[in-house]
């Protein structure tokens, strides 16, 4: 292989691995929205809180990553359960754009109680990644996103086929489509909202947990969450399959663009995509057709 | 009781009260001088602003145990900005209208060119603050302002010296965010680096919200320089960075500045911040050289205080030195007088925070030596002498 080849091929795959990580994010929006029709931005603050809670088991009580990862995902997905019978369920029947921005003010107290509990400095979580690096022959892969390539490899595709043919998953669609009619087929559709929260936060706090491992920890590294939201825009809110394409896209795009044309051209190229993308395919490249713009 | 009161009988109680707490408040602000501070203690500059705060707090309690300025107590009045250059204006607003206000502490370079009009329309303050930024040191443009250290220009100069010295003719790479604070010193960097003899192999550039940096590391394994600077950055993503130049076996050592050089930020980090070198302009918490400010300091607070406490501490110290050599010339708080007064600091002893005699004839103090962090120890180490790049 000639260098710039596999320098072009080492690019590609290190971006492909970064929008691995957007589409985890990605998912927690879409399948909050999917079943709920609420677009959680707060869903960038549950990603902080899964890897601060990560670090408060792992760093805090000293417990091997094997507990403390699932511990901090049940910990996302217990907040997520506790945001929405407190906040959200009362707000049924309100205007989207009311439940958006109660969601934004969720992130703000999210934040405020990170900082007030774990405090203003950024963080390294404990090592529980592998440091070998990964040769696929003369190509090199960064061993961390590697591993989230991995996840979102399986998760993806998990979600995919709970989707459609688990039983929830069916209902949490069936909802989705028409509330009224889930109702009257006998599917606890208030019970469908809160599992939503409940997967979608868990899946927020699985991401973060990556995130922290890569980039550390800090009250403010919630803003990737809004770099997983032009993926959900352009894959379209209420697509499994879009958050994973859009994120891969996305990934790709941003690494070649900041490779050949320089770092600043990064976001210039994410924000131009999501500006194509809008114009083509208002409702995303996968979304439905109806769906609500906020 | 309270229904038979009139509403005339409640309006002149509230005016009695408002006279009765006001006048001793007016009387109070002759005797005090104030310090304002539009102060990040939360957001993306919390982690320096909690540590700025107690070192201002610390210093002026020194101070006033030593009998004020001139007899005049200090007091620092300031608000949470969360790093938010409107905030930290309202706060300004809010607290000049408070306090007569001589002294001020700003919380970033947004609000420091913000407010730098109205700092000059008043022409009553000096402020300094948590910006570096090499635009503030120009007397000309910004004459009520000051930075306590050298501007980031001349951090990376302080870096590129002892490059120059350590390995003649060096490959560099330059790593910055893509943020007003990462992109200062680029443009005179490369010119100095050039009149040093060293090459300035690329630069790298990353967006403020990027987490993952594999391919920013592939870039760097093809240029495979030296040394790389780090400016824009507090922590993330310099630990991913060093790691996975490790893993791909590349020997260049990476250097930062003043922002990411807290022994406190590492310590997590482990062994892969083993040998991380940077620019500092004071001295560590736990430095063993001969300091009397710091032995003060570490008999206050036994616990690591942060280089952002060092920062607000040495910040108090010359805000008020500034006042105290107005006040002994018999003239007027003012902008011109205290920025005036501040320039005569010559050969300044800082009791220790700063390595050597400080003089002031500008806008900045450039002088820094090189740290470099010890893993082990979790401590960063000494690695140059105290380098100036007073021109």
């Amino acid at each position: 292989m000639s260098d710039e080849l596999l320098f072009f091929t080492e690019v590609s795959l290190a971006g492909l691995g970064s929008g691995a990580l957007l589409s985890i994010t990605a998912l927690a929006f879409v399948l909050i929205y999917k079943a709920t029709r609420v677009i959680n931005l707060a869903v960038s603050e549950i990603l902080m809180l899964g890897g601060y809670l990560f670090f408060a088991a792992a760093a805090g009580f000293g417990l091997p990553a094997w507990i403390a990862i699932p511990l901090a995902i049940i910990g996302g997905g217990i907040v997520g359960a506790i945001v929405e019978r407190g906040v959200i369920r009362p707000m049924l029947g309100e205007s989207a754009i009311s439940v958006f921005m109660v969601t934004v003010g969720l992130g703000s107290v999210l934040v405020g109680l990170a900082e007030l509990t774990w405090g203003t400095d950024p963080r390294t979580l404990p090592e529980f990644m592998s440091n070998t690096p990964i040769f696929l022959g003369d190509v090199y892969l960064s061993p961390k996103i590697a591993i989230a390539m991995a996840v979102a490899a399986v998760v993806v595709p998990l979600f995919l086929l709970l989707f459609r043919f688990w039983r929830g998953g069916v209902a949490l669609r069936a909802t989705a489509t028409d509330q009224a009619a889930a109702y009257s087929c006998g599917i606890n559709v208030p019970g469908v909202f809160s599992l939503a929260w409940i997967i979608g936060c868990a899946t927020a706090a699985g991401a973060g947990i990556l995130l922290g491992a890569i980039g550390g920890i800090s009250p403010a590294m919630g803003v990737f969450g809004l770099s997983a939201l032009v993926v959900v825009i352009v894959g379209g809110l209420d697509s499994v399959a879009g958050a994973l394409i859009g994120g891969l896209v996305i990934g790709l795009v941003e690494a070649l663009a900041g490779t050949y044309l320089g770092g600043e051209f990064k976001m210039v190229t994410t924000f131009g995509i999501l500006i194509v993308a809008l114009m083509i395919r208002p409702y995303g490249l996968f979304g439905t057709t109806e769906i609500e713009r906020l | 009781m309270m229904l038979n009161w009139t509403r005339r009988k409640i309006l002149a109680s509230a005016a009695a009260m408002t006279l009765a707490l006001g006048v001793p408040a007016i009387a109070q602000d002759n005797q005090e001088i104030v310090i304002g501070g539009s102060i990040p203690l939360t957001g993306v500059f919390g982690f320096a602003g909690v540590g700025i705060e107690a070192g201002m707090q610390d210093y002026i309690k020194i101070l006033n145990e030593e009998g004020g300025i001139d007899g005049r107590k200090v007091r620092l009045s300031y608000e949470d900005t969360g790093y938010k250059v409107d905030t930290s204006v309202a706060v300004f607003n809010k607290l000049t209208s408070q306090d007569e206000i001589h002294l001020y502490y700003g919380d970033s370079t947004g609000f420091a060119k913000t407010i730098n009009p109205e700092l000059d329309r008043r022409g009553t303050m000096i402020m300094a603050g948590a910006s570096f930024a090499s635009e503030l040191n120009d007397p000309a443009k910004f004459p009520a302002q000051f930075l306590a250290g050298p501007d980031y220009t001349e951090m990376v100069s302080i870096l590129l010296e002892f490059i120059a010295k350590e390995k003649p003719g060096a490959t560099i790479m330059l790593v910055n965010s893509d943020t007003e604070f990462g992109r200062d010193p680029i443009a005179k960097t490369k010119e100095r680096a050039s009149a040093l003899g060293l090459e300035v192999v690329g630069e790298i550039i990353t967006p403020p919200t990027a987490v993952d940096v594999s391919t920013e590391v592939l870039k760097l394994r093809r240029a495979r320089p030296d040394y790389a600077i780090f400016h824009g950055y507090i922590l993330a993503p310099l630990p991913e960075f060093m790691n996975q130049a490790k893993q791909l076996g590349l020997e260049t050592k990476f250097m930062g500045t003043f922002w990411s050089m807290d022994s406190s930020i590492w310590a997590d980090v482990g062994e892969a911040a083993n040998g991380f070198m940077g620019v500092m302009p004071y001295r560590y918490y736990y430095d063993t050289e001969a300091a009397p400010m710091l032995d003060k300091i570490r008999e206050m607070r036994p616990q690591y205080q942060s280089t952002a406490y060092t920062q607000g501490f040495l910040t108090a110290m010359l805000l008020t030195e500034a006042a105290k050599r107005t006040l002994a010339a018999g003239q007027e708080l003012n902008a011109k007088n205290l920025k005036a007064s501040l320039n005569t600091i010559k050969d300044f002893d800082t009791g220790g925070l700063i390595g050597v005699p400080i003089s002031i004839p500008g806008n900045s103090i450039p002088v820094g030596r090189i740290y470099q962090y010890d893993a082990a120890a979790k401590q960063m180490k000494p690695a140059s002498d105290w380098i100036s790049v007073q021109e």
